[in-house]
């Protein structure tokens, strides 16, 4: 159900043990969002425990002191949980949506599981089954351009941390390793706790102070060493490409930056698949399956992306014609129209985005996991609508693709 | 609860409409009976190429023009064709209705489609076909369901490249104007718009829309085989089909409340036999399937060489198991999670309109919230495991993509 401004509410608290909880109350949605927010990642491991996040993610499923891997399995879908988790190079996020007669329920579980007994006999088959996911995304280059290309972009810093680590990493890796792990990254300082859509508030709170009383205060440093991105070009021929996967990175803004609504609209003006330059540059000549541009906004840190997928013969010409455009893009600036028209979508997106809880969900609590606040969809809405040429244009004066670096995966 | 009401144009468009008063967007789904189905002999594909051929200037804009107005109009919007269906969706705000649908009503009525625009939509889809030899689970499922029908259900919606090369603009253009048609398309809308004012809206923009459309090929199957593509992949792909009971089956909640026992969540038999205790893979599932007059259930595993024997064994032997029943706990929390995920689909006035334009397609009618909990909730213990045991899930069509042939795959 859409949100009416006097409908929804924020809360907000911070509980004893230092856990921050948050919550956008909307009594006319059907159903009940809610998950943990672990501001943790790839980009936090040494290289020895590469992957560990990720693997730790799935090992939460595996139950805690009180609950076996098939137990916790039955109970999510006793209440008929929509649920998932995923791990990134900064955060791992648990989630879920339930009918709201179920949220008590599906709160005590996730609770719950924050605090895994990491069993070695499900340590061993769960380690068989990233393995698996490993070798899964090795048959697929389109995957693999980003996981290799960040890698060398961020050449050395931590946001080019591969999520799923190695077959070597991961076999190597220890339930000692990850046990340690465990113990100073899930810590409730490093925690929000997330609910969107039909939630009782206060007993929400009351709940899920009492489930984390035993929980040892903590705080989990974050390393933020400067990035000096490689700049350049960069061909690696892969045996299972038959096609050309092209990407482009380039200095953007972070996720705490003001700027980032004019990033977005950056990206949009450039790289919007059906009316962008790069649509009219590549796609509509032909020479392109696809071709794409987009921002990630990362902590203290951030990149534009592109992304292009072509036919060998295509590779040069690809390359040129986005050189080209960036330069462009560059030295004349976005025109007002182009402004009007990615603002129009994203206004439009925008009222879509306020539908279901789940969505609320993943925007509010990344949101505050990087700026500790919290904002409505009318704030986000009616700063969309404040940007201007002049913003999105200072973006360009930076001059980001003149430093870009081209990374492309073609056939062996 | 809103119910979508439904109503069938003089010009043969079937035309849905739930309202939201609330809501200030409004969601479309289109479906326009253009498919690889129903491509002519010789032009597979072409259903692909048309729809990448309309975007290049209609009415009186050309392609960017064209483009621009989606835009300024704030419409989010997606198309692309499939087996059975192109498929036009957007979103955008209820008061600029009228104004999108006389954009897609050019689109639809008055593309220019100009030869010379032809060639760089020809080179995208050839593009994308050669694509699926870096895609081994679309490329598995691609020669199995070519392996189960020996009607154009069984064809790849990307075309086949000869036809793709050769196809010329006056082919298709004569096969634009008998294919793209009012009869058999499927408009739904959902969003804070009035049925009454959509109807007129409708029918200005597109009542001198006319045409029978092609219709649909029947259904013929191929003998249940095995099939092996070698490559040399990290991971064996692994495919099954088995029949199932059709959409509008008396007992097709049994049926789908069977296949969600098998692979409905985490506690479901696939995951916890295959996955949750022995580690054979990241992904597996069995979903229910089909085409207009032919259901069928899906299965999947992707595991490594060493292991894909053993993999395809377990996956086997747990869907045969079904036969044998289910138990009241199984059937209980199954129903749970459907009845949940109905709600919070329902949620999202996108899939709310995809979900009644598949209904009226396969059905030719929408079903109520209400009706479909009404159904789930008559299936009892007994009911269903009559029905399993009667109807026994076996024979299936399989395909294997990987280094090796498996054993099991005889």
């Amino acid at each position: 159900m859409t949100q009416t401004k006097s409908a929804v509410e924020f809360k907000q608290a911070t509980l004893g043990n230092g856990l921050t909880v948050i919550a956008e109350v909307n009594p006319e949605a059907r159903s009940v969002a809610l998950g943990y927010f672990c501001k943790t990642g790839s980009r936090d491991e040494s290289p020895e425990v590469a992957g560990v996040s990720h693997f730790l993610e799935h090992m939460l499923f595996k139950g805690s002191a009180t609950r076996d891997a098939l137990g916790v399995n039955l109970e999510f879908d006793q209440m008929g949980a929509q649920y998932n988790a995923y791990t990134s190079e900064e955060n791992t996020v648990y989630y879920g949506a339930v009918l709201p007669e179920f949220a008590p329920r599906l709160l005590e579980l996730w609770t719950d599981l924050m605090r895994p007994a990491l069993r070695q006999e499900d340590f061993d088959t769960e380690k068989q089954v990233i393995l698996e996911e490993i070798a899964l995304y090795e048959d697929r280059p389109n995957v693999m351009l980003f996981d290799w290309g960040r890698a060398q972009y961020f050449a050395g810093h931590p946001l080019g941390h591969s999520v799923l680590g190695t077959t070597r990493s991961i076999t190597a890796l220890t339930r000692a390793q990850m046990a340690d792990y465990l113990a100073r990254r899930y810590v409730p300082g490093n925690l929000v706790l997330t609910l969107a859509g039909r939630v009782d508030w206060e007993r929400t709170l009351e709940q899920v102070a009492q489930l984390t009383a035993g929980w040892p205060k903590g705080e989990a440093p974050r390393a933020y060493p400067e990035v000096k991105a490689r700049v350049g070009e960069l061909r690696e021929p892969y045996p299972k490409a038959t096609q050309t996967y092209l990407a482009v990175l380039a200095p953007g803004v972070s996720a705490q930056d003001p700027r980032r609504y004019a990033a977005s609209i950056l990206a949009n003006i450039l790289g919007e698949e059906g009316n962008s330059r790069l649509h009219w540059a590549l796609t509509d000549r032909g020479l392109v399956e696809s071709v794409g541009a987009g921002v990630d906004e990362a902590d203290r840190a951030g990149l534009f992306y592109i992304y292009a997928q072509t036919h060998p013969v295509n590779e040069e010409a690809v390359k040129g014609v986005i050189r080209e455009e960036l330069g462009r893009l560059e030295r004349e600036g976005v025109r007002p129209e182009e402004l009007e028209r990615a603002k129009n979508k994203l206004a439009t997106a925008l009222v879509f985005a306020g539908e279901t809880p789940m969505q609320r969900l993943m925007s509010m609590g990344l949101g505050y996991i990087y700026n500790q606040t919290y904002e409505p969809l009318s704030e986000i809405a009616r700063k969309v609508e404040a940007v201007t040429t002049a913003d999105v244009n200072a973006l360009l004066e930076e001059k980001p693709f003149s430093r870009a670096f081209y990374y492309s995966l073609v056939p062996a | 609860m809103a119910v979508a009401q439904v109503e069938t144009l003089p010009n043969g468009l079937t035309l849905a409409v739930e309202e939201r008063p609330w809501n200030p967007g409004v969601a479309m789904q289109l479906l326009v009976p253009v498919g690889a189905v129903n491509d002519p002999e010789g032009m597979e594909g072409a259903a692909s190429l048309l729809e990448g051929w309309l975007w290049k200037g209609a009415g009186s804009r050309d392609a960017r023009a064209l483009a621009d107005a989606f835009d300024d109009l704030g419409v989010r919007r997606g198309s692309s064709s499939a087996l059975e269906h192109t498929t036009f969706a957007a979103q955008f705000l209820a008061d600029k209705l009228p104004a999108v649908l006389s954009l897609y009503a050019d689109v639809l009525m008055r593309p220019h489609l100009r030869a010379e625009a032809l060639e760089a939509v020809r080179q995208i889809a050839l593009q994308e076909l050669a694509s699926l030899e870096d895609q081994p689970p679309k490329k598995m499922f691609t020669a199995l369901r070519r392996t189960v029908f020996a009607s154009p259900h069984g064809r790849n919606p990307s075309g086949q490249k000869a036809h793709l090369e050769s196809l010329s603009a006056e082919a298709l253009q004569a096969d634009f104007a008998r294919r793209y048609a009012p009869r058999g398309a499927i408009l739904a809308l959902v969003g804070g718009v009035r049925f009454e004012s959509v109807r007129e809206a409708v029918w200005s923009a597109l009542g001198e829309w006319k045409g029978e459309g092609a219709g649909y090929p029947a259904v013929e199957l191929r003998p249940a085989q095995a099939i092996h593509l070698e490559q040399d992949s990290a991971q064996v792909q692994i495919g099954l089909i088995y029949p199932d009971i059709s959409f509008d089956h008396p007992e097709f909640y049994s049926a789908r409340l069977a296949a969600q026992v098998l692979s409905g969540g985490s506690s479901s038999r696939l995951f916890t036999e295959v996955r949750e205790k022995r580690g054979l893979v990241y992904s597996v599932y069995a979903a229910p399937n089909g085409v207009k007059g032919y259901s069928y259930l899906t299965a999947y595993a992707g595991t490594t060489p060493e292991r894909a024997d053993e993999t395809l064994e377990v996956l086997q032997a747990e869907i045969a198991r079904l036969s044998e029943g289910v138990t009241e706990e199984e059937l209980e929390r199954t129903k749970v999670g459907l009845r949940a995920a109905l709600v919070m689909q329902d949620e999202s006035s996108r899939s709310r309109a995809a979900s009644i334009a598949r209904d009226l397609y396969l059905l030719g009618r929408v079903r109520t919230l209400e009706e479909i909990e009404a159904q789930i909730a008559a299936v009892d213990g007994p009911r269903i495991n009559r029905y399993l045991a009667a109807n026994p899930y076996r024979n299936p069509w399989v395909a294997t993509l990987g280094p090796r042939k498996l054993v099991g795959a005889e």
